[in-house]
């Protein structure tokens, strides 16, 4: 074996213990997995105990209140302690009332800031906590629960819809259909033309993947009262942004379609790429044959 | 990419030419592969690699390819930097040196972008509708990211391959080169930054995620932090790595000539790392206080959450990183003639790094049995707790970088008594200077303790303030005070144990392990989330690991990376040969003025006035 090779080797071994070391003092600190929240669905009918164990379960999970406050003994302190707001609440505005009080600083929390402690409470129903008013209230009804006090809050059907969108991979059919001109002789959600069908619902007739089909080939079918051949084909579009427009309006319908995007945008991007490509290559060319002509030119 | 002995205008572009061919290539092949793969494959949000799990598989190469990544856009840094200092003092030991240290580029560009494009391919076929998602909102970006990456890789292989052509009168224009490498690469590395913080902080979308302003986008909260993060650290973690490379030199020179220039290298390449590392925990707090203003929560998670426990380990790499190039430093004083002077200094300086570390890596909460935590009242202890929270932890770091940087100084005078008539004078403000950043230090770390966290993070920005003005004091003092000093005697190069070589290997390690967990806790504290509080990861993957399987991915991307830079290592030595006899500097950096600018950067780097390199020149 060369001196080459045994210091190599020296070195790797000192690099592995190294990061052995380095990685078993990872195992010595405490070991758990988070998980995401698990989606519940709460509504004006759930039982009052659900409600206030789902409050708790939001509380703990996806509002991830307990990074800041505590609702037992142990527990953090950056923000008030939760086994007394319930308590507190209607004591902390002159007028209003203390479920009131509770929601506002769950939606609003820099309105009204509790002496001594800082601005530092992220909305509930904003991102990345993103209640809708239902999980709101939940949370409200784990407080009063908490506290000891009689559990007063109402879920109302209203309350139900989720608040901003803040799921899942995004679809981009929407915007899609008015890069390509769709919603000129379409309307979808009440805007748009009307030379051709109202396309809101047309997931309902229509599977998501015969949609895509008919963008790039019209002459599939053409629905009774609408003239043929008007739609111009769109072969040329690519297939993941079809079927984008696809997803889109299966959404529209109530049906989840996920189709995977496929090459899209990246079908776009091979032209702008071979130019970028090219553009280099060719001036690369152009100054290597400066150099040869220089070159030649040199040593004649 | 081998270098011809005298190489004309035509073989430099011919060989830059090559480069080009290989990129065009390699995005060819890319682009293929990504809409063969993504036709093929049955539709899909996400999809496994052939059972393998889709996030694991674009953490390491995504890891692998930003740790090539940073090494590429740090080394020319320093190289640049080197070549400047070797043009001013017209010393050509220094342009040796900057060339050696672009010579590693050469294969390792190329394994940059091989690990890039397939990164590419793993996320278009692996996260197809995320990836989808991202390539829409910042369409432009991509188009300049690939213009960017012929820029650089034009730029940087003619700098390479012009070396010998460009020199005496023609100088300059490498010079210029070197300067377009740099802009281009840290183009780069901008570009690059603006999808993954996008990514934690999301800014420019409306409700519906849908774009409203793609400048918004682009400077959202923790996008120039990062920036800036990132480029010191690519400058720390490229001289770790340049100096493992002369460690390894090092133990395997065969000659006197050669052990004293790979000592040098290995010297000049830890000092650039440390240099760069010094200031690195400054830009990290910016981003620290950028994640608060974004998001509450996010920061808290990231700081007091579950991800705190991975800052004790972050802790015990750093005070490492510390000891072992104190370690380094006081070895190599060994070899400079009167540096026993200072040795006084190695006890305290060591005690303070110590405890430095000790309270650093002390944990908030304690794991203990329940008749333990009964006994402590709670999970943490009445008074070892205290040193747990950040205003310790502060303070501690502070005092560490202090103390590092008072050791670099000494190491920086070793053989030489200032000779000016302020002397005295100079030496006592230095020292207050050390003692006020000092005071003010641990006064705001006491203080600390009585303020909300908010109000706390604050004060860090004091803290810093502090070190850095009291160095920059230090060092305004220093060089006057060193001008004409008497010198005791030459650095013999050369003249180091082995063991110095092994603190090196320690240091390389160190940074790119912590730069793999620290990659690991940035990405992690978006939890479930692909783009944080927006676009919700849906996949079997979203859970945040158990740190003990993290630090495992971590270590396995580590050991990677370490095989795959020994093979740039041993093409590099395989290549290897004399430098050619030619002059160095065109005579622009030579005016007294500039010489003097230089002289800081170059007596660091050289240590006293050059004397060791003269030593090198005469052997060689």
């Amino acid at each position: 074996m060369s001196d080459m090779s045994k210091t190599f080797l020296k070195v790797f071994a000192f690099v592995v213990a190294t990061v052995s070391l380095y990685a078993y003092v990872g195992q010595l600190v405490p070991q758990f997995e988070e998980h995401p929240p698990q989606k519940k669905v709460i509504t004006p009918e759930t039982p009052q105990e659900e409600l206030v164990a789902a409050g708790q379960e939001l509380l703990r999970g996806k509002g991830g209140c307990l990074v800041c406050h505590k609702d037992q003994e142990s527990g953090n302190e950056r923000g008030p302690d939760l086994r007394q707001t319930a308590g507190k609440a209607a004591t902390r505005k002159p007028g209003m009332a203390a479920e009131a009080y509770l929601i506002e600083a769950l939606v609003e929390p820099d309105v009204h800031l509790v002496e001594g402690y800082p601005k530092m409470m992220p909305p509930s129903m904003k991102p990345p906590a993103n209640f809708s008013m239902a999980e709101v209230k939940a949370v409200v009804a784990y407080l009063q629960s908490l506290g000891g006090a009689e559990v007063t809050v109402k879920v109302e059907a209203a309350d139900v819809a989720t608040g901003k969108q803040a799921a899942g991979p995004v679809h981009r059919g929407k915007a899609l259909m008015a890069e390509q001109g769709c919603i000129g002789c379409h309307k979808v959600e009440g805007e748009g033309g009307e030379v051709g069908p109202d396309l809101t619902k047309v997931v309902e007739r229509f599977e998501p993947m015969k949609i895509a089909q008919k963008i790039a080939d019209p002459k599939l079918w053409t629905t009774e009262g609408y003239q043929a051949g008007l739609m111009p084909p769109r072969p040329d579009m690519p297939e993941g942004d079809r079927q984008e427009i696809a997803a889109y309006l299966a959404g529209l319908a109530g049906k989840k379609y996920s189709p995977t995007g496929a090459a899209s945008p990246w079908s776009h991007e091979g032209v702008r790429l071979g130019v970028v490509i090219a553009v280099f290559n060719v001036a690369m060319l152009l100054v290597l044959g400066w150099a040869r002509a220089r070159e030649k030119k040199e040593v004649a | 990419m081998t270098q011809a002995t005298t190489p004309s205008a035509f073989q430099a572009v011919k060989g830059t030419y090559k480069g080009v061919v290989k990129i065009s290539l390699m995005l060819t092949a890319t682009y293929l592969i990504a809409q063969a793969l993504s036709s093929i494959l049955p539709a899909a949000d996400y999809r496994s690699l052939f059972g393998f799990s889709n996030r694991t598989a674009v953490w390491i190469v995504a890891e692998l390819h930003l740790m090539f990544a940073a090494f590429v856009l740090g080394v020319p840094i320093f190289a640049f930097i080197t070549e400047i200092v070797g043009v001013a003092t017209k010393e050509r030991r220094y342009d040796d040196l900057a060339r050696e240290f672009t010579k590693l580029l050469a294969m390792a560009y190329t394994l940059t972008a091989v690990l890039g494009c397939v990164l590419l391919v793993l996320f278009i076929v692996l996260y197809p509708k995320l990836t989808g998602y991202l390539s829409g909102l910042f369409k432009p970006t991509w188009l300049l990211y690939i213009v960017l990456i012929f820029g650089e890789v034009i730029v940087a292989y003619l700098y390479w391959y012009t070396w010998d052509l460009l020199q005496g009168a023609r100088k300059k224009w490498h010079l210029l080169l070197g300067l377009l490498v740099n802009l281009w690469g840290t183009a780069l590395l901008f570009v690059a930054d603006i999808w993954v913080t996008f990514m934690m902080s999301p800014a420019g979308i409306d409700d519906a995620n849908n774009l409203v302003s793609l400048w918004d986008a682009i400077n959202n909260h923790t996008w120039m932090p990062i920036n800036i993060h990132r480029l010191l650290a690519n400058v720390a973690f490229g001289g770790a790595i340049v100096a493992a490379y002369a460690a390894v030199r090092f133990l395997n020179a065969k000659s006197d000539e050669e052990k004293a220039r790979f000592d040098w290298m290995g010297y000049v390449g830890s000092f650039i790392a440390i240099a760069a590392f010094i200031p690195l925990p400054f830009a990290g707090y910016w981003l620290g206080r950028e994640i608060y203003q974004f998001s509450e929560q996010m920061g808290v998670s990231m700081m007091g959450g579950s991800f705190a426990w991975l800052w004790i380990l972050q802790a015990m790499l750093i005070g490492g990183l510390f000891l072992a190039s104190n370690f380094y430093l006081w070895l190599g004083m060994g070899r400079i003639p009167g540096g026993e002077r200072y040795n006084k200094f190695q006890i305290g300086m060591m005690i303070v790094l110590t405890v430095g570390f000790i309270v650093w890596a002390t944990p908030r909460s304690i794991i203990a049995s329940g008749a333990e935590m009964a006994a402590m009242g709670g999970s943490h202890h009445p008074f070892l707790g205290l040193f747990g929270v950040m205003a310790a932890k502060n303070t501690a770091v502070n005092l560490m970088i202090l103390t590092t940087f008072f050791s670099f100084m000494l190491y920086r005078r070793g053989n030489r008594i200032p000779t000016v008539s302020w002397a005295t004078t100079g030496k006592i403000v230095q020292a207050l200077a050390i003692a006020a950043a000092a005071a003010v230090v641990v006064g705001y770390g006491i203080y600390s303790y009585f303020v909300p966290s908010i109000t706390r993070i604050g004060f860090s920005v004091y803290q810093v303030s502090a070190v850095l003005a009291a160095m920059a004091v230090f060092v305004a003092i220093d060089i006057p005070l060193l001008k004409g000093a008497k010198e005791i005697g030459a650095i013999r190069w050369g003249q180091i144990p082995a063991r110095a070589q092994y603190a090196l290997f320690f240091l390389a390690v160190s940074f790119t392990w912590l730069m793999g967990l620290m990659g690991y806790i940035r990405s992690g504290i978006r939890q479930y989330w692909h783009v944080y509080g927006r676009i919700m990861d849906e996949s079997a993957n979203a859970y945040t690991m158990t740190h003990g399987h993290a630090t495992i991915i971590v270590s396995v991307i580590v050991v990677i990376f370490f095989l795959l830079v020994s093979a740039v290592f041993a093409m590099a030595t395989r290549y290897d040969s004399p430098p050619n006899p030619r002059p160095v500097g065109g005579g622009d950096g030579s005016s007294a003025a500039d010489a003097a600018s230089m002289s800081l950067a170059a007596a660091s780097l050289g240590r006293p006035g050059g004397s060791g390199g003269a030593q090198v020149e005469a052997k060689g």
